[in-house]
């Protein structure tokens, strides 16, 4: 798996968070026109996923359906019911009206594009 | 001999499948996980066993494996002398970057499973795997004579 994770999105350290939420796994991505962020979120549907950016806070949360039909019961337990929480600081300014969000398989695909001022650029030589 | 099937967690017995998940043999990884034993070599690498959960209602019982990302061609699943197996293998291909991994995982399947009937659902990245009792092991009444 590409481990290159950008020095400029980094984890803020989660203060004050006392609900039960657990970090999910998340990959970030980034060439000279976005940063792809991809993050597991099984058994999370559409309906769950709750994108949020503020202050250069991406915070990303996933609800799991837990509800356990009636007359159902757990012979043995390994996964984890708790739903996610991802919080990622960017130092780098994004289009926000252009980040665009994909769930697909469990799997929670992110795209931001970078604002013009943050892109790399051609200095020509005089 | 017995004459009666009833619900067992009624009589608080210990289900079958609990009995089988205490078997020092429960849930290890498949032999064709040791044959092809990439995973002793890198652990955690390829080979890595995939955590399950087990429930049961009173028709079906029900295994959940987690498989993010996973497409329904990357996912195999054998029944092979009452053991249900697992197995999942995918190749990422990012740019210069290629990676792949594997997961596997088996259960044991109690009796009373009608084996011809069991289906398998991959949805937001959970596997459901309905392993449907057969006839004789759902709960009934027996009316007295």
């Amino acid at each position: 798996m590409n481990t290159t994770c950008s020095p400029r999105i980094s984890a803020p350290a989660t203060s004050g968070v006392t609900e039960s939420l657990r970090k999910p796994l998340y990959n970030v991505n980034g060439n000279a026109e976005a940063y792809e962020v991809r993050v597991e979120m099984p058994g999370v549907p559409k309906s769950g996923v709750k994108l949020d950016l503020e202050d250069n806070i991406l915070t990303v949360r996933g609800e799991r359906n837990t509800t356990v039909p009636e007359g159902m019961k757990a012979l043995h337990r390994e996964l984890s019911p708790l739903s996610y929480l991802l919080r990622l600081r960017l130092n780098t300014p994004v289009e926000e009206d252009k980040m665009t969000a994909k769930l697909e398989d469990g799997v929670l695909t992110l795209r931001l594009p970078l604002k013009e001022v943050a892109k790399p650029r051609q200095i020509p030589v005089l | 001999m017995k004459l009666i099937r009833t619900n067992p967690s009624n009589l608080g017995r210990v289900s079958d499948f609990e009995e089988w998940f205490r078997h020092p043999f429960a849930g290890l990884p498949s032999l064709g996980h040791f044959i092809n034993n990439l995973g002793e070599v890198f652990p955690g690498v390829t080979g890595d066993k995939l955590a399950v959960d087990v429930h049961e209602d009173k028709d079906n019982y029900f295994a959940s494996f987690e498989l993010p990302g996973l497409k329904k061609e990357d996912v195999k699943i054998e029944l092979n002398n009452g053991l249900l197996t697992v197995s999942a293998e995918k190749r990422e291909k990012d740019g210069d970057n290629e990676s792949s991994y594997s997961l596997t995982r088996s259960v044991s399947v109690p009796d009373g499973v009608n084996v011809e009937a069991i289906a398998a659902k991959l949805e937001d990245g959970i596997l459901t795997v309905t392993l449907p009792k057969a006839e004789h092991r759902k709960p009934r009444t027996i009316a007295l004579n």
